[in-house]
């Protein structure tokens, strides 16, 4: 019950926070990929996918994540429209 | 044949030292002959944590030198049959061994105890090399902490590297801290890093005034909360019966007593 309260003042619990935390620093460790060379690769699968279909480039979303082990990369991007080419 | 066990966490301050010394007391305890090797040249500890700082003659790296032979550099607690230790040189730094004198070092020992404990430096560069390089398996300590599980997982992939196999030990948990949303719990360790556990060490005073003392928490009666659960972990490690269940509350257990089995696995 206080906990609750608590949550709704504070936001999530800062074991969440870390949990969180953790799974995105981990990934990059794992993976030796920092932030710059991320950002270098989101900005050529941003260009590949508008090659097809048009997309606001600057809003292709790119994130690695850890579970088990296992590290995931996921790519999403909005599609505005059929490709006028 | 003994079994040599490394005990490392990429971050220092932990509690390796701490639970190299106690898990080693505790498994002479319980009947095997044990000897704890401390690694960490330059920065040795765990003669102080044993308290066996005044009884150091020679080192593991005067026996690399061949300034005295093995058998001479040992240690024998007084306290119990069958515990010995080789302390590390605290005048010398890491580049004074190499892995194959460490294997060299711990083989001969396996050949004459049943286990053995290496207590491996902070970090890892050289001294961690060094304190592997004749392990057969690991122990991982973690404490609930971003910066030391991070550290942890960068061991754990090291080790994989070097084929050798971990298991956790989450050291000084809270379950206050725990139960507020204040710390990762247990749980969360193993999920974020999906190592096996041998247990999770509660955050205990007694631990410090044992320290203090130069005495390792198993050895006095009336054990602490984290005493016992080294105790279980040595014998989850040597292979004896343990209860599987984690220590209960007060009213946890009274319900139990009374058969209502809220805390059913």
């Amino acid at each position: 019950m206080w906990q609750n309260i608590k949550t709704l003042f504070s936001g999530k619990p800062s074991r969440e926070v870390a949990k969180g935390r953790l799974h995105l620093v981990l990934a990059h460790d794992r993976t030796g990929l920092d932030g710059g060379r991320l950002q270098e690769m989101r900005k050529e699968i941003a260009a590949v996918i508008a090659r097809y279909v048009e997309i606001d480039a600057e809003a292709v979303d790119i994130q690695i994540e850890t579970r088990n082990r296992e590290t995931q990369l996921t790519v999403s991007s909005a599609i505005q429209a059929r490709s006028t080419t | 044949m003994g079994r040599a066990i490394v005990i490392t966490s990429g971050k220092g301050g932990v509690g390796k030292t701490t639970t190299t010394a106690n898990l080693g007391t505790a498994l002479a305890q319980l009947g095997h002959s044990v000897v704890l090797v401390d690694a960490d040249i330059g920065l040795r500890n765990l003669d102080v944590v044993m308290g066996l700082e005044n009884r150091i003659v020679f080192h593991s790296v005067d026996v690399i030198r061949g300034k005295c032979t093995l058998q001479k550099a040992l240690i024998k607690d007084r306290r119990l049959d069958n515990l010995w230790m080789l302390p590390a040189s605290q005048t010398d730094d890491k580049d004074s061994m190499t892995p194959d004198d460490m294997r060299k070092l711990v083989t001969e020992l396996k050949n004459t105890h049943d286990y053995v404990l290496i207590d491996c430096p902070a970090g890892i560069e050289q001294g961690f090399k060094n304190a592997i390089a004749g392990a057969d398996e690991a122990i991982v300590v973690a404490t609930p902490e971003v910066s030391s599980i991070r550290d942890a997982d960068r061991v754990v992939g090291l080790l994989a590297q070097a084929d050798v196999s971990a298991r956790l030990i989450v050291n000084r948990i809270s379950p206050q801290l725990v139960k507020k949303g204040d710390m990762l719990s247990q749980a969360d360790v193993i999920e974020i890093l999906a190592l096996e556990m041998l247990g999770a060490v509660p955050l205990d005073d007694q631990i410090i005034a044992t320290t203090n003392k130069g005495i390792p928490a198993v050895l006095e009666p009336g054990k602490s909360l984290a005493a016992k659960e080294l105790l279980r972990i040595a014998k989850l490690i040597a292979g004896h019966e343990v209860e599987d269940r984690q220590p209960v509350g007060f009213f946890a257990r009274i319900g139990r007593a009374l058969g209502l089995s809220a805390t059913a696995a």
